[in-house]
């Protein structure tokens, strides 16, 4: 068993971010290597994880300002873990599908290791400050993705992005505080340890359903616009669109993660404490974003602008999942988390490559081009049908854990979204299939080929590891079985779990 | 021994699949010859099955899979008769594909996607759980979406594969939701499922039939039709099939024609009990397949298009058994039995129909009949298959079709007699204008005048022999299986724990039942064959003369007729006095009663597409709109505020002062009304 490895986990990209800044043109192979070894760790740490264990696991604990109980908390379990897999498996992809980015190499993959920082440190953080301080980070790498390799309009995406969920973040924060400062501990001193504070949220006397009220509505308000969810979710589009390939992945698999993840370690353990009113609140607004956000893929014209539309409905998928609150559901949520990742990678780098290839992602101006790049029709038509939910793949089997379970308590949500959503998903998929690639070739295109050879292994890996964990959803469900009946308990503490 | 190996059944035309994807291309015709082996091993293996299941084994394997679900085998005579059924088409039309396809560039990537299709079509069978049969489902529609838009160049076979798509998933959301429905249900019972047992498996659910709601089970009987129908083609999704026949003739006759639009109907069968219990559940199933039958019929009539002839004709077929199926409320199980041999022998003649048509197509190189015409002169081996195809499925006396589609018009007739005699009177119309369209198209692409210049040579003999075993079947099936057929099926729902009489109290045809039955209803069935059998005996003598001899007359007539209409030697009428574009109703037949019109201009385009611009709209000018508007507002009052800045000092102390005084007298008005 591998010692602190969470904190080696991050320390390395960190490390490798800095290194890589100064490398100039090696940078890339500063980045493989310093991406290789977080997902390393991390299928060692698979290997090694208890997926029946109710405990945090590789917990790190150290104390770090104790005047006011600030403490280097970090430690996984069936929540947090998959997307540790997740993030590291997603950043070393990236990092192989932009070798051959050229323009300004050292910064571009040390932005992209900064970010896999971020990530890796939100997922694994067990303390409120430390989390709110990753949190925050992981806006800096992107903000520099999109304004300085974006596309035309990129200052405004840039600062849209920016500003959108950073005072999203600064709501979040204020909760934060305000559960800090209303919990003491037995001692007296106060602690932004996160299980003790979320444990306490049951409590009445700490925490009167009125006050627990609001500070569970600014949370979730930082939660749903990272997602994002309906009506937060406009930076998205924008952001996406203007965002170079690579940061349009990160930002799809992996940023729009972090708030499904607040949804599972935070919203859900203080949910049965708060005003019902916000499950049918958070039920509608999933509902919403996930038949809204069909709509708007299929009324796209740019593709990538439809693919950010698809996050929006996928993702409303994990809302859904949550908030309907039963074992089944609350595991498909976690998994349409890590699918939707997976997934998600290679309709981006399809989107990143159409580009790339043929200089435009305007549907109405694509045609045929099935002909010229035979292989990449492929890996894009499997990553088209893994997104609309093709059994076999991760997505379906996500997306029917999620509306079975969540049929049990919220019935007519369920059925609105079955019925309304799955045919539209399909359409605006097949439509951009059919128009992008099948057809006879336009004259104009007559000389565009496959892309390089780590564009397609990066987009294929993907397809193979849809394939594997739509076959055998086992792989990563195992870990969350135990997770999703934890999350639907009141929480354990790490004292209480007796690891610190 | 052989029941070990049943996962191989699937296994190997997966690893063809992998192989004809991979290498194939490097293979003497793309692999054709690896597809051909594996479904061909697969019939040899469903074979020994046979051998030792017969007559009263089943088997059942299952291993856990993920959350509360599992992946099995189970194959019950049921399955075992379209394992059979689907490994011998298959493997016959894989062996013409490789003559037909010979030459095309992509014949690789044609045989993995036919590999493929066949792992799905045979795992879709033998599936032991609901939620296993989805996936398979959906899997062969996806091996159909690429096979239709093989020719992915041709715009309106890429737009043919999408629609198909389409419209059978909107089946599919229902079966879906009749999947989530009946596991909700059953997951509230608190079943104490022993151990392999799952929630989903299909004796699991036979056994708890009659503890879920009856409400409940009719919801969930028609969600489950609502996939059925679009899978096989019923009304009103029918209408991706005629346009399937885009896709290669192969195609056309594997999936189109003899496997994948049959599921439908198996699904139905397969969870017959459920039916049979939801109340108005087989009512439904026999509204949806008497109309569908009779509507593609009519549609039949005035197609020039070949293969959309055929496909039409599926539609229609399809439509008879679901009928028969549906006629269970009368009957009992014994119409599943019915039901599924008109499935089995309709795949003989109808794969035969499509490849003798792809022959055809293959030398005079049009679908188009009207181009065609005295091909028979060149074509003997073709014509005259085709000739035997076309009479079975007419229905004419002996052959396959007149036995299959005979018993369910009889059973038509009861169900009339017990219930409702619309689904007969349909379905006696429609056989009709079977024997009438089928005509129509022999006597034109076979006879007359040559109304275009083709290539005058028979098919390679690749293609003639699976033509002459497939006629073999379609002629002799009939006499030589029906009654070892219909007594080994009425066994099938005997291996489970499931109590016909029961159900049918639930179902609310407790009446029928027991009349036609001829047994008390309290009497526990421990073997649904003998109440099958003994149903079938009592029903059949109380039927008049008239009725027994009216399909010979039906097929007679209907071929009679046809050959007035377009038979050259005998051609007495012109066939634009039943259709033209001269007046309205003649021309709402050639249009295809503006289905095209009213399903994809108007609903997808209009109304769907329509609602998602609208959406986009909002999302710009209220959801994005009022985030601008908020940040102009900032930096509006930003240009305002900024004017203070001015640099003298005592303005500040003013306003610092001031700001003091606000603080104070907020925190005292605080601390009053109780707030700190």
């Amino acid at each position: 068993m591998i010692s602190n490895a969470i904190s080696l986990m991050i320390a390395i990209p960190l490390l490798g971010a800095a290194v890589s800044f100064f490398a100039g043109s090696k940078a890339k192979f500063v980045a493989l290597i310093a991406s290789l070894i977080p997902l390393a760790l991390s299928l060692q740490m698979y290997m090694e994880f208890d997926k029946t264990s109710k405990m945090m696991q590789f917990v790190e604990s150290y104390n770090w300002v104790p005047s006011i109980g600030v403490k280097y908390t970090v430690g996984v379990d069936g929540i947090g873990f998959p997307l540790v897999l997740l993030s590291t498996i997603v950043s070393i992809l990236v990092i192989i599908y932009s070798w051959g980015e050229t323009k300004k190499p050292n910064q571009y993959f040390a932005l992209l290791l900064l970010n896999e920082v971020g990530v890796l440190g939100v997922f694994t953080s067990l303390d409120f400050f430390l989390f709110y301080i990753y949190w925050e980070i992981v806006l800096i790498p992107m903000f520099f993705l999109i304004g300085s390799w974006g596309g035309p309009r990129r200052d405004y995406a840039a600062i849209k992005f920016f500003i959108y969920t950073h005072v999203a973040s600064l709501v979040m924060l204020l909760a934060i505080f305000a559960l800090y400062f209303t919990y003491q501990m037995p001692d007296g001193s106060r602690t932004f340890d996160m299980l003790t504070l979320l444990k306490a949220t049951a409590d009445k006397n700490i925490f009167p359903t009125s006050l627990l009220n609001i500070i569970f509505a600014g949370l979730l308000l930082g939660f749903l616009v990272k997602m994002p969810a309906f009506p937060f979710h406009t930076w998205l589009p924008d952001a996406h669109v203007e965002a170079p390939t690579a940061g349009s992945v990160v930002l799809a698999a992996l940023l729009l993660k972090m708030g499904g993840y607040g949804l599972f370690r935070i919203i859900l353990p203080i949910l049965p404490h708060v005003d019902k009113a916000f499950v049918t609140i958070i039920a509608i607004i999933a509902v919403l974003s996930i038949i809204y956000g069909a709509f708007l893929a299929l009324a796209q014209k740019d593709i990538k602008k439809l693919v950010a539309y698809s996050s929006v409905s996928h993702m409303g998928f994990v809302t859904l999942g949550a908030v309907a609150f039963t074992t089944m559901s609350i595991q498909g949520a976690m998994f349409q988390q890590f699918s939707h990742g997976i997934i998600t990678c290679v309709l981006f780098m399809s989107a990143g490559t159409i580009q790339h290839v043929v200089g435009t992602r305007v549907i109405a101006d694509l045609g045929g081009l099935a002909d010229r790049m035979p292989k990449f029709a492929v890996i894009m038509m499997a990553g088209f049908m893994a997104s609309l939910g093709l059994p076999g793949m991760s997505g379906f089997v996500a997306e029917f854990m999620v509306l079975t379970g969540s049929f049990a308590t919220l019935p007519t949500y369920t059925m609105i979204v079955v019925f309304l959503s799955i045919v539209t998903t399909a359409a605006y998929h097949l439509w951009a299939m059919q128009k992008a690639m099948f057809g006879p070739i336009l004259k104009k295109y007559m000389n565009v080929h496959d892309p390089h050879a780590y564009e397609l292994f990066s987009m294929s890996m993907i397809i193979v590891l849809t394939l594997i964990f739509g076959l055998q959803p086992g792989l990563i469900t195992g870990m969350m079985g135990t997770a999703a009946t934890q999350v639907m308990q009141p929480v354990m503490t790490l004292s209480q779990m007796g690891v610190i | 021994m052989y029941a070990d190996y049943a996962y191989l059944i699937v296994g190997l035309p997966v690893l063809a699949f992998l192989l004809c994807l991979f290498v194939g291309s490097r293979l003497p015709r793309g692999g054709g010859f690896l597809t051909v082996l594996a479904t061909f091993a697969g019939l040899v293996l469903s074979l020994g099955i046979f051998s030792e299941m017969y007559p009263d084994k089943i088997i059942h394997q299952s291993m856990p899979w993920f959350a509360n679900f599992n992946v099995g085998i189970l194959i019950d005579p049921l399955a075992l008769v379209m394992l059979l059924m689907v490994t011998f088409v298959v493997t016959l039309i894989h062996t013409y594909a490789n003559g037909y396809m010979n030459g095309d560039p992509g014949s690789s990537r044609y045989f993995a996607e036919a590999a493929l299709f066949t792992a799905a079509m045979l795992g879709l069978i033998y599936a032991d759980n609901l939620l296993q049969l989805f996936i398979f489902w959906e899997l062969v529609g996806l091996c159909s979406y690429l096979l239709i838009g093989f020719w992915y160049r041709k715009p309106s076979a890429a737009a043919a594969a999408k629609k198909a798509f389409l419209t059978t998933r909107v089946g599919d959301v229902l079966f879906m939701a009749g999947i989530i429905l009946l596991y909700n249900n059953l997951a509230s019972l608190n079943i104490a499922l022993k151990p392999g047992e799952y929630l989903l498996q299909f004796p699991v659910i036979y056994a708890h039939l009659t503890q879920i709601p009856p409400a409940q089970l009719t919801l969930i009987a028609l969600g489950l039709l609502g996939g059925a129908v679009g899978k096989s083609g019923q009304f009103p999704l029918h209408v991706w099939l005629p346009d399937a026949m885009e896709g290669p003739t192969t195609v056309s006759a594997m999936i189109h024609a003899a496997t994948m639009v049959t599921a439908g109907v198996y699904l139905v069968a397969r969870m017959f009990p459920l039916f049979y219990a939801a109340p108005y559940g087989l009512t439904a199933v026999a509204a949806v397949g008497a109309f569908t039958a009779l509507f593609a019929a009519t549609m039949g009539l005035t197609a020039f298009d070949i293969k959309r002839v055929l496909a039409f004709s599926t539609v229609s077929q399809l439509g008879f058994m679901m009928a028969g199926l549906g006629t269970g409320a009368a009957v009992g199980t014994m119409a599943v039995g019915v039901a599924m041999f008109h499935l089995i022998g309709h795949s003989f003649f109808k794969a035969l129909l499509f490849l003798c048509s792809g022959s055809v197509i293959h030398a005079v190189n049009t679908n188009d009949m009207r181009e065609m015409g005295g091909v028979g002169k060149y074509m003997k081996w073709t014509m005259y298959t085709m000739l035997i195809g076309s009479l079975s499925l007419a229905g004419f006396p002996l052959f396959t079709g007149f036995f299959s589609k005979d018993e369910i018009i009889v059973i038509a007739y009861e169900y009339g007699v017990a219930i409702n005699f619309l689904p007969y009177i349909f379905l006696v119309l429609a056989a009709v204008l079977t024997a009438i369209y089928t005509f129509r198209m022999w006597f034109t692409v076979f006879t007359g005048k040559e109304r275009s210049d083709y290539a005058k040579h028979e098919s390679p003999s690749i293609m003639i022999i699976p033509l002459v075993i497939l006629a073999i079947f379609a002629f002799g099936f009939g006499i030589a299986a029906q009654g070892g057929f219909y007594s080994y099926l009425d066994s099938n729902f005997g291996h489970y724990d499931v109590n016909f009489n029961e159900l049918a109290v639930i179902g609310g045809h407790a009446a029928e039942e027991t009349k036609l039955a001829g047994e008390p209803a309290a009497e526990p069935l421990a073997s649904e064959a003998g109440e099958g059998a003994k149903a079938e005996s009592k029903a059949e003598p109380a039927e008049p003369w008239y009725i027994q001899i009216l399909p010979i007359i039906v097929a007679l007539g209907g071929i009679l007729t046809a050959s007035l209409f377009y038979w050259d030697k005998v051609k007495k009428f012109d066939p634009s006095l039943v259709t033209g574009d001269k007046d309205p109703l003649r021309k709402l037949l050639l249009k295809g009663y503006y289905q095209h019109e009213i399903m994809t201009a108007w609903f997808a385009e209009t109304i769907v597409y329509g609602s998602a611009l609208i959406c986009n709209v909002i999302d710009i000018k209220l959801v994005d709109g009022w985030l601008n508007w908020l940040s102009a507002l900032v930096m509006g009052f930003a240009q305002h505020v900024r004017k203070v800045q001015s640099g003298v000092v005592q303005n500040y102390i003013t306003a610092l002062v001031l700001g003091v005084v606000v603080l104070v007298v907020v925190i005292t008005m605080a601390k009053e009304v109780g707030l700190i």
